[in-house]
């Protein structure tokens, strides 16, 4: 039964790691929100062998993502496309009932303008997923990047 | 009115002598070398932050004119610099980025060296003549100073000692620096496809404001231009000569920043300050935190860069917390402003390439306010002094 039950829940999970990772790769934000819960916590974190320390390198509660999103307009940007590529990995139940921790190991790929490709960014995302309502949702996500050298950076959430 | 001719385009700007500059300075080969032999092997160069090597036989390497360099903190608590290199047959001594090692051990044949750089050990010593013995073995030692918690380095044992090459650079931020234990909470490193000039010049050049979103919303019109305060110093330095100012809420995720936590010392959370040393170090303080750049040529078309954020040593969780987010909110690589700074380095770099671009222009003059270009000036003045070549055409015509 237990077996069956987490073979529903990773199937319940992919289309929603998926989901967003697409909604990401297609610049559309509000669809991005969509799949996270409110309030959401997401951050980007780096372990840094230069200090021996972890650092935060973007941490936004839903709120803060939301203003960051309205602002992108404004701003000088990496032209281009990114590309997500996502594999769940594992889905672990949580300490906190209907909450189930989510690993998923992804690789970012740009396309500049000239059409060509490489590969930006790996790391994990480490997804915390609210699966207590009838929607299922990311309640908290860390990024967890192996890549320290990010060229000409972000302004958007990998 | 109309789009310039070639010959309009190639010819040399109609500006006073130091008011141009060349775009072969970004592109030549042999300009770069010569920036490698009379200026990154000459001058003093930012290394890293002391709070980086807090105890006895902590190290950080550290990239520099083609070179690995270990700076190392002895037990005497002075830090050292020397090549990592093996004397033996030049094997690279250590590899991971930080660490502490009491003993240095090549990896090829085990010979060791303590962190005053003397050899400590030679297996089967008996092997070899008097002439290799541990006593003559030593690494290759660098001078190295500290100012305000700031490391220094220089290749050339005939350069002028720290404080004559610093000069008053630093005063402004003496007190920031120099009164309270800081500690680097964020490091990061880009290599970018520019030349180290390009993206120097970024830290120099206050006119780009208007490239940012941000600065355009809460750093132009917080100040009158006029009362701006813009300061040069001898040997190529240059920064603000008083307090720029923020005003955050023109920006409305920056709303209210600098409330959660206090300024770093002799500032207010409002206040502005940088100062760009020569060659490739530049320190900017947005009152609560604070950013050390350093760019390091690896090739005339391509640049390390790293990025350190400075905090207070020891402060609550939630001090730290609020003053990471402040960095983060400018600077990082998915800060508001720093990518946007990069891509006008690769931009502008892309134009120079290939001789599209021909010269820029560095010709504000405002008296030393506003967005005045005199510290590009100043920058390139010393960049001349010590390549022997003219900013504005640094190809010998007769050579070139």
């Amino acid at each position: 039964m237990n077996d069956l039950k987490r073979l529903l829940e990773r199937e319940a999970v992919r289309p929603l790691i998926g989901g967003a990772g697409l909604a990401l790769d297609d610049g559309d934000f509000a669809r991005f929100l969509g799949y996270c819960d409110d309030p959401f916590n997401y951050r980007i974190r780096v372990w840094s062998p230069d200090l021996k320390k972890d650092m935060t390198w973007l941490e936004h509660d839903r709120e803060g993502l939301i203003e960051l999103f309205k602002s992108l307009p404004e701003h000088l940007q990496r032209q281009g496309r990114l590309h997500r590529q996502v594999t769940v990995a594992t889905v672990e139940p949580s300490n906190v009932d209907g909450f189930l921790v989510v690993t998923s190991p992804f690789v970012v790929h740009h396309t500049n303008l000239e059409g060509q490709t490489h590969t930006l960014a790996v790391g994990r995302y480490i997804d915390i997923v609210n699966m207590i309502d009838e929607k299922i949702v990311l309640t908290a996500r860390d990024v967890m990047l192996d890549t320290r050298d990010l060229g000409i950076g972000l302004h958007v959430p990998i | 009115m109309s789009a310039r001719s070639e010959s309009s385009w190639e010819k040399v700007p109609r500006l006073p002598a130091g008011h141009f500059v060349s775009g072969l300075v970004y592109t030549d080969p042999d300009v770069y070398q010569d920036e490698i032999d009379n200026i990154f092997s000459k001058a003093w160069r930012f290394a890293c932050h002391e709070s980086e090597l807090p105890e006895p036989f902590d190290y950080r390497l550290v990239d520099h004119a083609g070179q690995s360099l270990i700076c190392i903190r002895g037990e005497d608590d002075e830090v050292r610099t020397f090549l990592n290199v093996c004397s033996h047959r030049g094997g690279k001594l250590l590899t991971e980025p930080s660490g502490n090692a009491r003993l240095i051990t090549c990896f090829y044949h085990r010979w060791t060296y303590d962190s005053l750089g003397a050899c400590t050990g030679i297996p089967r010593p008996s092997g070899y003549s008097k002439e290799v013995a541990k006593d003559s073995m030593g690494l290759r030692g660098l001078r190295t100073a500290v100012k305000h918690g700031l490391v220094f380095i220089a290749l050339d044992e005939g350069a002028p000692d720290l404080d004559t090459f610093i000069g008053l650079a630093l005063d402004q931020f003496s007190e920031m620096l120099g009164t309270t234990l800081l500690e680097v909470f964020h490091y990061n490193r880009a290599v970018l496809d520019c030349n180290w000039k390009a993206w120097h010049e970024t830290n120099m050049d206050l006119y780009h404001e208007f490239m940012h979103a941000v600065l355009r919303q809460t750093q132009v019109g917080a100040m009158p231009m006029e009362d701006r305060r813009l300061i040069t110093f001898e040997n190529g330095h240059g920064g603000s000569g008083g307090d720029l100012k923020a005003a955050y809420d023109g920006y409305k995720s920056f709303a209210g920043r600098g409330g959660d936590v206090p300024p770093l010392p002799g500032t207010d959370p409002t206040d502005f300050r940088f100062v760009d040393l020569f060659p490739s170090t530049a320190i900017i303080a947005r009152g609560t935190v604070v950013r050390i750049d350093t760019a390091t040529p690896l090739g005339p078309d391509k640049t390390l860069l790293e990025m350190r954020g400075l905090g207070v040593k020891g402060e609550s969780q939630e001090h730290r917390q609020a003053r990471q987010r402040h960095h983060n909110q400018y600077w990082g690589p998915f800060g508001r402003n720093v990518p946007e700074d990069m891509i006008a380095a690769e931009a502008c770099a892309d134009s120079f390439r290939n001789q599209a671009g021909r010269y820029q222009i560095i010709a504000r003059d405002e008296n030393l306010t506003g967005q005045d270009d005199a510290i590009l000036r100043a920058f390139y003045k010393e960049w001349g002094d010590r390549t022997g070549r003219d900013p504005g055409n640094p190809i010998d015509p007769a050579t070139a």
